[in-house]
C-alpha cells in the first residue's frame, strides 16, 4: 500500500514538474515588462579604503521591451562595503597627526538608465545589460566616537549578464546576474584619497 | 500593476538601509589627536612650566585641581617627554619659553547645557585663562589650526602656549602652539586606566616629532 501511494505520489511531482516547464512562454507579469528585485554581492576591486566583499546590498530594476527582445527601463542598487583598520598613526593634513584604529565604509547608491537585450523569451531568458546613472557615495571612516565622511556624487556604468527564468504560472520568477561597475567618485577622508570605484558582484532575486 | 506598489514600497524603504559600520569591533583603546602651530619656534625655546596639578572639568561651578598620586604620575609622564625633547622644566613660570597645561574632562556638562556656540573651555569656571600666565593677553587664546570641538568624558587636554615669543596687548592674543586630545583613558567603572594613559600621553609626544630642542642652539 506504501509503495502504490508513493509511486502516486512520484507521479503527482512528475506532472508538476512537466506541467510547470510546459506553460506557455512570456510567462512574467506582462510580456513586454520585467522586473527584478535582488539580494546583492559585491567585491571592491582595487580599491584600499574599504575593500572587503560583502552581501549588504540589494538591486531593484525594471523595465519595457520596446522591441521584443530589447528592454528599457530605470535601477536603483545600495551596497555598503567595510574594512577594518588597525590601530595607526596618521597625518591628517600638513599640522596634524592622529592615532586611532579604524573602520571604513563605502556605501554606495546608484541609480539611472537600464537597457537589456534577452536572447529568448521562453522560459529561459538569458540576457545582457548595462546600467547608466548617477553614483551617490558616501565615504566614511568610524574611529572612538568620531566619524569623519565625504559625501560624493560620480557617473556610474554596469555592464551585466544574467538570466530570468520563469518556470511557474503565477508570473514569479528567479533571477540570476553578475555584474561590474565602475563610477567615477572621488573622495577624501582624514588621509585617504579614494579616486574612483570599481567593483564586481553577483545577484540572487525573484523576477516579475 | 498593483502586484508592484508593495514592491515599489519595499524599495524605498530599503534605500536607508545602510549597513552601519561595526564600531563593536574598534580596540577601544586610546585616541591621540594632535595638531600644532606651523610657524612656532618650538626650537627657540628652553625651559617650561608645568603646573603640578591637572584642571578637572567637571560639571560644579567652582574649579577643581587634581593632586593625587595618578595626577603627579601624568604630569612626571609630561615632564619626562618634555625633557626627552631637550627641554628643561622650570619652576618659575615667568622664566619659561613654554607653558603647558593640562585638563581632564569628567563631564561635558558645561558643553552640553550653557556653551555651544563656541569653545567651551574657555568659558568653564576655573579654566585656564591667558592671564595664568602672567603677561598680558586681552585678545583671550588663539588656536592656528583646527581643534577637535566635540569632547568627550575621560580625556585629557593638553595645551602648549609659547611665552617666549607672545606680543601683549589688550588685543593680542595667547597662541596654543601644541594642543593634544587624549581620549578613550577609562576602563572598567569608569575609572582612569593610568597605564593606558602613560602610553597615549607618550604617543601624543612620539606623532609630534617638531616638538624639540636640538642640541645646536
Amino acid at each position: 500500500m506504501k509503495t502504490i501511494k508513493y509511486l502516486i505520489f512520484q507521479m503527482m511531482a512528475v506532472s508538476a514538474i512537466i506541467i510547470t516547464f510546459a506553460i506557455p512562454a512570456k510567462a512574467q507579469i506582462t510580456p513586454f515588462t520585467y522586473f527584478n528585485a535582488d539580494w546583492q554581492f559585491n567585491a571592491p576591486i582595487s580599491n584600499d579604503f574599504a575593500n572587503k566583499a560583502s552581501g549588504w546590498g540589494m538591486n531593484f530594476e525594471g523595465g519595457y521591451y520596446v522591441l521584443p527582445d530589447l528592454a528599457i527601463g530605470a535601477f536603483i542598487n545600495y551596497h555598503t562595503n567595510h574594512q577594518y583598520i588597525p590601530r595607526q598613526t596618521l597625518p591628517v593634513n600638513n599640522s596634524a597627526a592622529l592615532t586611532t584604529d579604524q573602520q571604513h565604509s563605502v556605501f554606495q547608491l546608484p541609480f539611472g538608465l537600464a537597457t537589456r537585450y534577452r536572447f529568448n523569451d521562453g522560459v529561459f531568458q538569458p540576457y545582457i545589460g548595462m546600467k547608466l546613472g548617477a553614483n551617490y557615495t558616501k565615504m566614511s571612516s568610524d574611529f572612538y566616537i568620531y566619524e569623519a565622511t565625504d559625501n560624493t556624487w560620480g557617473l556610474y556604468v554596469s555592464p551585466e549578464i544574467g538570466i530570468n527564468i520563469y518556470p511557474w504560472t503565477n508570473g514569479i520568477g528567479l533571477h540570476l546576474a553578475a555584474f561590474y561597475n565602475y563610477s567615477t567618485n572621488k573622495g577624501n577622508v582624514l588621509n585617504y584619497d579614494i579616486d574612483k570605484l570599481n567593483n564586481w558582484g553577483l545577484r540572487v532575486g525573484v523576477a516579475f | 500593476m498593483k502586484k508592484l506598489f508593495p514592491i515599489l514600497l519595499t524599495t524605498l524603504a530599503l534605500i536607508s538601509c545602510e549597513k552601519e559600520a561595526d564600531i563593536d569591533r574598534l580596540d577601544n583603546e586610546y585616541m591621540v589627536f594632535t595638531n600644532h602651530d606651523t610657524n612656532a619656534q618650538f626650537n627657540d625655546c628652553n625651559t617650561f612650566y608645568l603646573p603640578d596639578s591637572i584642571l578637572i572639568i567637571g560639571d560644579k561651578k567652582d574649579p577643581e585641581y587634581w593632586k593625587d598620586e595618578k595626577a603627579r604620575t601624568l604630569i612626571d609622564t609630561f615632564v619626562s617627554q618634555m625633557n626627552a625633547s631637550g627641554y628643561t622644566r622650570t619652576s618659575e613660570k615667568g622664566n619659561a619659553d613654554l607653558g603647558l597645561q593640562i585638563s581632564y574632562i569628567t563631564s561635558t556638562y558645561y558643553f552640553q547645557e550653557y556653551y555651544n556656540d563656541g569653545p567651551w573651555w574657555g568659558y568653564y569656571p576655573g579654566y585656564w585663562y591667558p592671564g595664568y600666565w602672567g603677561g598680558n593677553w586681552g585678545g583671550g587664546w588663539y588656536y592656528p589650526y583646527s581643534i577637535v570641538y566635540r569632547y568627550s568624558t575621560g580625556a585629557l587636554l593638553a595645551d602648549m602656549v609659547n611665552l617666549k615669543h607672545a606680543p601683549e596687548g589688550q588685543k593680542e592674543k595667547l597662541t596654543v602652539v601644541w594642543n593634544a586630545y587624549i581620549s578613550g583613558l577609562t576602563g572598567s567603572g569608569n575609572s582612569l586606566n593610568l597605564n593606558r594613559t602613560i602610553t597615549a600621553i607618550d604617543q601624543a609626544f612620539t606623532q609630534s616629532p617638531y616638538l624639540k630642542k636640538t642640541s645646536e642652539n
